[in-house]
């Protein structure tokens, strides 16, 4: 117990040690940016998730082809989530004599649990409203008029004679992007009583659940575990594969923000640790000379910083919170309505002191282990610590630290493994290029001017020190201008990907004979972006003459995924959005079928070039060979397909074309002469998704924002951790320099030289890496396919951050130069 | 002149009515006990800090009127400094220290006089070695040649000779003395070496804050 006593007893000594302090106060930021940017990224993620639940109407849903057992609303009742069960399906509206065929949900009074449903009623008022009550039905405005109704009239819907109550404005989407005919919403009731949802129809059964995050996410698993044949998962997440997209990307967005934040402030804690380490020395050297033990003096250092450590990292946890609060409450605004409940997690911050904690640990234990082999000779003569300069295994323990952190938060050890080499890399340029500045510098010191010369070999001198400094900022900057520059080219890009004219309807069902009068009466709609591609609808029935259905293909049944339709297309030139990652792209008329798949494909069956899929479309069978692998930009609202054949042997199956086209969203109801005219055709309309999609852009931009004032902030830690470290030998340098006599434009052009040096040296090692760094993200983790880092940004950061350091180096010596220099040496 | 410092237990007056005048070519010895204040005395003497009351005029400039860069220039033209603790800067070799003051000013044939400097004090061997490979008498020995190669009109000397031995230490002396006489260089020193101080033309012993002097 005398440790802990001894330990008290040098924190109350030490507190006023800037580096303990610089130590704590790096923790501290440590575990408040991750913490913050933990908490308000989760939040803004569930957030972000609660408003995409409103387009399936709950925060998740089960779909299946029957009524789901009664378990299923017990559990989720039991819970404390609230339900919604509904049915989708097509049915035939009668009015006078008309008929249109209808999109019809029938939810029971609680649907939708998110999102709205916007109602006019007859009496011109708009409002939010539930599923109608039985007797009545909700029209929108594409049935009122191709039915000739206005609310008040009565129209028949399976048998039944309905009170058309209100016309939609507004509703949650249903399955995506399958919401073909016009809409009609009713009660449930009226449609179990009417037969609609009968043996035989086509009705597709759904049960909507709501409620806290993790009630959710532990009905979820459970559900997942339960699920009757035919039914499936609906996520908030996977309602729509591009909106899914937008969702990872603005997930592992916030994700890398965090990261870096993350990083940033453990260069800070391993700044201020090296330099605590360097002031116990002389102490541990001379306790040893005492007969203090080893495991005794680390012991004393060990309960020394873990004290002070612990109360900084609870301290970081509340701050964190408060922050998170804060932050959320001024942009929650910026987000929809129904995604501003989203509640507060607690886990974030409270992971983030794990995660500052083991940064600490990462981070300072080296430097300070090796204050355990301490020779008592030490306390003699500093070089017996030098003769000690064999590889430290210790010193791998940040780079294990940093990893984990990596894959924890991007959840990837692959992204973990190429970011921590790639910050790795930027490190190992930095040091050959500081190192090789400063041999230069020493062989040719002698020619410069003697001011420029005592700036510059001040770094020389300070070998070891300059080329942790150097490192150190270059690694700051980088993640710095990762994230003030690239991250916005990045969104910029993403939001280019989404330009005004993006198609925004879709028309399938058209037949050969029609493509030509279809173009035409859109073109006279003044629809623009017409374009169309053949489609064909099939199964895919055997990998190399493997029946995947009932046989393990390549030790992997197969069969859950080769039982969906396979929708196949063709085309001669390889269609924007595509890039052929494998093999080539198809050969003029080749004798054997060809097709190219998309990644995802190759990974569902792993699937190898040269090898033969058979397709089953309507009777005819076609064997193809796997000649290319594409990856499909998926979050662009293009037609794109994951099978593509080749066009001599595409076309000869039997197909229809699917085409898409813009049509500005105010223009939307000439389309309704347009369904009448091609009956056959379904339109289907985008823009929702659309929007949805360009929202989130907005919304990441906007969190994105927050987390790179947190991660300025732990980057301002760095400099300063890295600028003091050598603050104490410099001033001692500059207080001797002054003794002797040396003025104050020579130790300025000295201070200016050593930093400006050094900011050179980082800020251009840390606008490669992060151009490098953000090419690579844009293509790997985001997925964009044409990306290019903004050179002139990021040069003018680069410039102004080295600036920065310089100004920086000068302002420190300003104290220097105003006091007598025999009080500097006394200190 | 008067020097107080502020101590953990309030003010504390170091010097207390000092009143010294030094001559061209002059050598004065100051001694005293331990903490009695002949490191603050020197500092002063040499516009390295400043009175808290009275005057330091140096060549004639009132050093409390200049500002903290006039005294620099003025010290880089004029005195040369040995601290007590040496103060050698470790990154340095021992000839990259003594060459500091020469850089500073930007003087010729620099390596040159660093070499002979070094080869007095009886060092021409250790010139690439750093302080930490040096023990404490040649890091003083070091300090010593950093201050007088610059040929300065005064050096300021605290306790040259503290850690050397009985030759190397009257070797010492022998080369201060030795600028005295070829060189005209006033000599300050502190010493607690009865027979280092038997040598300065002035001896003065620094007991409670006031000067007495000793011999003539
Ligand atoms: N900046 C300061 N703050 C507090 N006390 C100071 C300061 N400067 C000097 N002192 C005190 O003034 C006294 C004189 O210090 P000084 O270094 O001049 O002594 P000295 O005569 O050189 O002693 P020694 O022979 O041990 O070197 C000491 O007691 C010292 O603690
Ligand atoms: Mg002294």
């Amino acid at each position: 117990m005398i440790i802990p006593r001894l330990a008290l007893r040098t924190l109350r000594r030490e507190w006023r040690l800037p580096e303990l302090r610089t130590l704590m106060a790096a923790l501290l930021l440590a575990v408040v940016a991750l913490g913050a940017v933990g908490t308000l990224a989760a939040r803004v993620q569930n957030a972000v998730l609660m408003s995409a639940a409103e387009l399936i109407g709950g925060d998740l849903g089960i779909d299946a082809s029957t009524p789901l057992p009664p378990a299923f609303v017990d559990h989720a009742k039991a819970l404390g989530l609230h339900t919604s069960t509904l049915a989708e399906f097509p049915s035939v509206a009668f009015a006078h004599d008309r008929s249109q065929l209808l999109s019809v949900i029938a939810g029971d009074g609680a649907w939708p649990l998110r999102g709205k449903l916007v109602v006019t009623a007859a009496n011109g008022s708009s409002h939010n409203a539930r599923a109608p009550a039985a007797g009545s039905i909700d029209l929108d405005h594409r049935a009122l008029v191709a039915l000739g109704l206005t609310p008040g009239d009565r129209v028949q819907v399976g048998g039944m004679d309905l009170v058309v109550a209100a016309q939609i404005e507004q509703q949650p989407g249903g399955s995506g992007l399958v919401s073909l005919a016009p809409h009609a919403v009713m009660a449930l009731s009226d449609a179990r009583a009417s037969g609609l949802l009968g043996v035989g129809s086509r009705a597709r059964h759904r049960l909507l659940v709501a409620g806290g995050v993790t009630d959710v996410a532990a009905y979820r698993s459970w559900a997942k575990a339960h699920l009757p044949g035919d039914a499936r998962l609906v996520t908030p997440e996977d309602v729509q594969q591009r909106l899914a997209i937008a969702f990872d990307r603005a997930g592992a967005f916030l994700q890398l923000a965090a990261l870096l934040a993350a990083l940033l402030a453990g260069i800070a804690v391993a700044l201020s640790a090296q330099r605590y380490a360097r002031r116990k020395t002389d102490e541990i050297a001379l306790l040893r000379a005492l007969g203090a033990s080893s495991r005794f003096t680390f012991g004393s250092l060990a309960w020394t910083l873990a004290l002070p450590s612990l109360l900084a990292a609870f301290a970081g946890v509340a701050i964190a919170l408060g922050l998170a609060a804060l932050a959320f409450a001024y942009a929650h605004n910026l987000l929809p309505p129904s995604a501003q409940r989203a509640p507060m997690p607690f886990g974030p911050a409270f992971a983030a002191a794990g995660m500052g904690l083991a940064v600490l640990v990462g981070f300072a234990l080296p430097p300070l282990a090796r204050l355990k082999a301490i020779p008592p000779i030490a306390v003699f003569r500093r070089s017996a610590m030098r003769t000690s300069r064999r590889f430290d295994a210790w010193y791998l323990l940040p780079v294990l630290v940093a990893l984990g952190l990596i894959a924890l938060a991007t959840g990837s050890w692959k992204i973990a493994g190429v970011l921590a080499a790639s910050l790795a890399g930027a490190a190992a340029f930095t040091a050959l290029l500081t190192f090789t500045s400063l041999w230069c510098i020493r062989r040719y010191a002698a020619r410069l001017s003697p001011a420029l010369r005592l700036g510059a070999s001040a770094l020389a001198r300070r070998r070891g020190l300059s080329l942790l400094q150097a490192c150190a900022i270059s690694l700051g900057l980088t993640a710095l201008l990762l994230l003030a520059v690239v991250a916005p080219a990045l969104l910029d890009n993403w939001r280019r990907d989404l330009p005004p004219d993006t198609p925004n309807w879709f028309v399938v069902n058209l037949q050969t004979p029609q493509r030509a009068d279809v173009r035409g009466a859109l073109a006279k709609l003044d629809a623009t972006r017409f374009n169309d591609m053949p489609v064909a609808v099939g199964k895919l029935v055997s990998i190399n003459g493997v029946d995947v259905e009932s046989t393990p293909f390549r030790g992997r049944d197969v069969s859950q995924e080769a039982s969906q339709q396979v929708r196949l297309s063709w085309s001669g030139a390889l269609p924007p959005a595509n890039r052929v990652v494998e093999g080539r792209w198809f050969a003029q008329d080749p004798a054997q079928a060809e097709v190219s798949l998309d990644v995802a494909w190759i990974h569902r069956f792993d699937l190898k070039l040269g090898d033969t899929l058979e397709f089953l479309v309507g009777d005819r069978h076609l064997d193809a060979r796997l000649t290319s692998v594409r990856e499909v930009d998926w979050s662009r609202f293009d037609v794109n397909f994951f099978v593509l054949l080749d066009p001599a042997h595409g076309q000869t199956l039997p197909h229809t074309w699917i085409a898409s086209f813009h049509l500005p969203s105010g223009d939307a109801h000439a389309l309704a002469a347009f369904s009448r005219d091609y009956p056959n055709l379904s339109l289907i309309d985008v823009d929702d998704l659309l929007d949805r999609a360009r929202q989130i852009v907005g919304q990441v931009t906007t969190a994105a924002r927050w987390v790179l004032a947190f991660s300025l902030l732990a980057g301002a830690l760095v400099l300063a951790a890295a600028l003091t470290m050598s603050a104490a030998e410099r001033r001692h340098e500059a207080a001797l320099l002054r003794t002797l006599g040396a003025r104050r434009a020579q130790l300025r052009m000295a201070a200016l030289c050593e930093f400006g040096l050094l900011g050179a040296i980082s800020g251009a090692t840390a606008l490669l890496a992060a151009a490098i760094g953000g090419t690579w993200l844009a293509h790997s983790v985001f997925r964009m396919q044409a990306f290019a880092p903004p050179w002139p940004q990021l040069a003018i950061a680069a410039i102004v951050a080295a600036a920065v350091v310089a100004a920086l180096g000068l302002v420190g010596t300003r104290g220097v130069l105003r006091t007598p220099p025999l009080q500097l040496l006394r200190r | 002149m008067g020097k107080h410092v502020a101590g953990p237990t309030g003010r504390l007056d170091i010097l207390d009515d000092v009143s010294l005048e030094v001559n061209v070519g002059e050598t004065v010895a100051i001694t005293g006990a331990s903490g009695s204040g002949k490191t603050t005395l020197l500092g002063l003497l040499a516009g390295l800090d400043l009175p808290s009351r009275g005057s330091v005029r140096l060549d004639g400039h009132a050093l409390e009127a200049l500002d903290e860069e006039a005294r620099a220039r003025l010290r880089l033209r004029l005195v040369g400094f040995v601290f007590q603790s040496f103060h050698l800067l470790p990154a340095l070799t021992a000839e990259e220290n003594v060459l500091l003051p020469l850089e500073l000013d930007g003087a010729p044939d620099a390596l040159a006089r660093v070499r002979a400097a070094l080869a007095s004090v009886g060092l021409r061997e250790r010139g690439a070695h750093y302080p930490y490979q040096l023990s404490g008498g040649e890091q003083q020995r070091v300090a010593i040649a950093r201050a007088f190669v610059h040929d300065p009109r005064i050096l300021f000397a605290d306790e040259p000779t503290g850690n050397l031995d009985h030759t190397s230490r009257d070797g010492i002396a022998d080369l201060l003395f030795s600028l005295n006489r070829e060189h005209h260089t006033t000599l300050v020193l502190v010493t607690h070496d009865p027979a280092l101080a038997a040598r300065c033309a002035r001896v003065h012993e620094l007991v409670d804050g006031r000067l007495r002097v000793h011999a003539a």
